[in-house]
């Protein structure tokens, strides 16, 4: 009996560690996306920016939380700096920002590499973790979920409440007619890449606690980061990003326990190019449509 | 003999048009002699240099495969080393099961070509008649090639065999059995009469040069052609495109397969230069590698990203006995060359030496009197 709740336990914590892991990675790709169009190759690396400053931060006696807060900020500032620099010369051309990202990615990486050398560091996973039946589970995991939840939260409240939000959603309905009505399509852009980086820095900081940290950290993260986001799609990130999440991690939890952890990855990349046969720009687009569809009858 | 030459001149003018620049008798003289310095090279040059620029022609080949679909097609694949690392593959796992019973890889290489175009066929069809967004598709490419290496990577379990060949997880393709033949380096002919290309020895480099040219030739036809025209006309407006009555899904289908094939071609050669292939042709370096040939060469024109790709690979070659700087300044190089020449450095070099050219002939022109009359006679009615 007490097997037969372990395993149910199990299977749920799975599937919200999973789902976790794809919002978390995935959050600050699609906020950048759904404003801008622009899907930042160079994620990978902010979070690894992340990732370092919140290691440092915590070794240099920082409380852990703080320590990931910093991670966020720092890529934060880092996104913004790109932004500026770069990113801005590539506007409404999709496929050369894409490239340009890529080339950003390849220097901040392989600068890393340089500077740091290819050594590896961790932290300690922190909160221990508590048991059902013959089954043992990490708590942290579950803080890792609770805090994609807080922060899609966060980035709701951000676009629905503030101004910077009101602005972001002019320029995502028309750059052209926004900027006609006096908002700065250049600040919100800056404003929105920075915001995207930070979350992926705290995603960083946060994936620092159960995996080693290297400068090619965010290539194992970034794949399935993309994937979530295309299924996804920019019409609306929020609900785009939770409708891909739920759906692939569920894919990925029960095909991985079925067979193994590879037949997972590609189970979810075939779970993703399924979806994308019914739905071509993603989940969150076809739900606009319909609720227009549904609107104008 | 006067026919003679004007159906020479006519044949000469299918790889001319407005699709490539160079298309006048001063780029084709400069081209030959080119063409004549590579042949001459091996005779030169030492064994370690013509082993390194068999490599770099190889890479151009791989190069123009990524320039067909993104340049003039407008389709970017993040991921085209996959279908090279799939040819590289397909050639190997062939070639080691049938090199004992045929005496050649034949077959082998055709497959090199034939399994990635296949592969293309298959994602290509779901990508494209579901009309994916561009931006969607090249991160679907990376995805499945990273993907791929994943798989690779994981196949050091001595179950993954097929027939002679055990795929070896990082350690690359190797024989199942200890009585079981290496990778071979390519082998063509039937029978008893077979030529062998050693990968290290001139005779490959010949080869490779012979098919690097035979690649960009092909490509300067194809893009001149009626279907050329249409793949432009598919990058510049997909929509308009499809007014006129062309079905644009199929076009990118056709140029999907027909690059995936030429990158498999190229993958086909690297593996029988090397006789080894290993899973890191999947990774993300070996992906952003190709983009970068391109997009620094400038993707709209074959003879800039062969340049492109031969300068950066010397540049690579270069900076490597610096110590692990080499994909740094790449990064950097993309970057500033995105920044300053969008439309690519060799691109921009080359229109400016034509306007140029153009200018002085012009002048010459000027100062000669009237302008001649054009070298073809008008057709008959």
């Amino acid at each position: 009996m007490m097997d037969i709740a372990g395993q149910i336990v199990s299977y749920t914590y799975q599937y919200f560690d999973n789902c976790g892991f794809l919002l978390l990675s995935g959050i600050g790709l699609i906020v950048i996306y759904g404003v801008m169009g622009v899907i930042n190759m160079a994620h990978g690396e902010l979070m690894m920016i992340g990732a370092y400053i919140a290691v440092s931060s915590f070794y240099a006696g920082v409380p852990a939380p703080f320590a990931v807060g910093l991670g966020g900020v720092g890529a934060g500032v880092a996104g913004m700096i790109i932004e500026r620099l770069v990113i801005r010369h590539f506007y409404n051309q999709l496929l050369s920002s894409l490239v340009v990202t890529w080339g950003v990615s390849l220097i901040i990486s392989q600068g890393t590499l340089l500077l740091l050398g290819p050594s590896i560091m961790n932290m300690p996973t922190p909160l221990g973790s508590f048991s059902v039946g013959a089954f043992a589970f990490g708590v942290y995991r579950l803080v890792m979920f609770a805090t994609a939840v807080g922060l899609i939260a966060g980035v709701w409240a951000i676009f629905r409440w503030t101004k910077l939000g009101a602005q972001a959603q002019a320029t995502m309905e028309d750059p052209v007619m926004a900027s006609a009505l006096g908002i700065d399509t250049k600040r919100v852009y800056t404003l929105t890449f920075g915001l995207g980086s930070a979350l992926g820095g705290i995603a960083g900081g946060m994936f620092a606690m159960t995996a080693t940290i290297s400068p090619f950290f965010g290539q194992n993260y970034t794949p399935l980061a993309f994937i979530t986001v295309v299924v996804g799609g920019g019409a609306s990130p929020i609900v785009g990003l939770a409708y891909a999440g739920l759906y692939l991690a569920g894919v990925q939890t029960i095909s991985s326990n079925l067979v193994n952890v590879y037949i997972g990855y590609v189970s979810v990349i075939a779970a993703a190019f399924v979806a994308l046969l019914v739905m071509p720009s993603g989940i969150s687009d076809f739900v606009e449509q319909r609720r227009a569809r549904r609107m104008s009858r | 003999m006067r026919r003679l030459s004007l159906s020479f001149i006519r044949f000469g003018r299918a790889f001319n048009g407005p699709q490539t620049l160079g298309n006048s008798r001063m780029f084709w003289t400069c081209w030959l002699v080119v063409v004549i310095a590579l042949v001459a090279f091996p005779l030169l040059a030492s064994r370690y240099n013509v082993l390194t620029a068999s490599n770099f022609l190889i890479s151009t080949i791989l190069a123009m495969s990524l320039c067909l679909v993104w340049g003039y097609c407008g389709i970017l694949s993040l991921g085209q080393a996959a279908f090279y690392c799939i040819g590289g593959y397909a050639y190997g796992i062939v070639a080691m099961n049938l090199i004992e019973r045929h005496g050649n890889t034949d077959l082998a290489i055709v497959a090199g070509i034939l399994v990635p175009g296949g592969f293309a066929a298959l994602l290509g069809a779901l990508m494209f008649y579901s009309r994916l967004k561009g931006v969607y598709v090249a991160i679907l490419m990376l995805v499945t090639s990273l993907l791929l290496g994943l798989f690779m990577r994981q196949t050091a379990d001595p179950s993954y065999v097929i027939g002679a060949a055990y795929l070896g997880g990082m350690n690359g393709l190797a024989p199942a059995k200890a009585s079981d033949p290496s990778l071979p380096s390519i082998i063509l002919g039937f029978g008893d009469a077979i030529v062998e290309f050693d990968g290290r020895g001139r005779s490959f480099y010949w080869l490779v040069l012979g098919a690097a040219v035979a690649v960009y030739l092909g490509l300067r036809w194809i893009v001149n052609s009626s279907f050329g025209y249409v793949l432009v006309a598919v990058r510049e407006d997909p929509e308009r495109t499809e007014t006129f009555g062309y079905d644009v899904r199929l076009v990118q289908l056709a140029v999907f397969c027909l690059s995936a094939a030429i990158a498999g071609f190229a993958g086909t050669l690297y593996t029988a230069w090397g006789t080894y292939i290993h899973p890191d042709g999947f990774s993300v370096a070996a992906n952003i590698l190709v983009v970068i040939w391109v997009a620094v060469g400038g993707r709209k024109d074959l003879s800039a990203v062969v340049v492109g790709t031969i300068t950066l690979n010397w540049i690579s070659i270069e900076l490597a006995t610096w110590g692990e700087i080499s994909m740094l300044v790449l990064g950097v190089i993309l970057v500033i060359a995105m920044l300053v020449a969008p439309e690519g450095v060799f691109t921009g070099l080359g229109g400016a030496i034509g306007r140029l050219a153009r200018r002085r002939t012009r002048k010459a022109a000027l100062e000669a009197g009237p302008p001649p009359s054009t070298m073809l006679p008008r057709r008959a009615p």
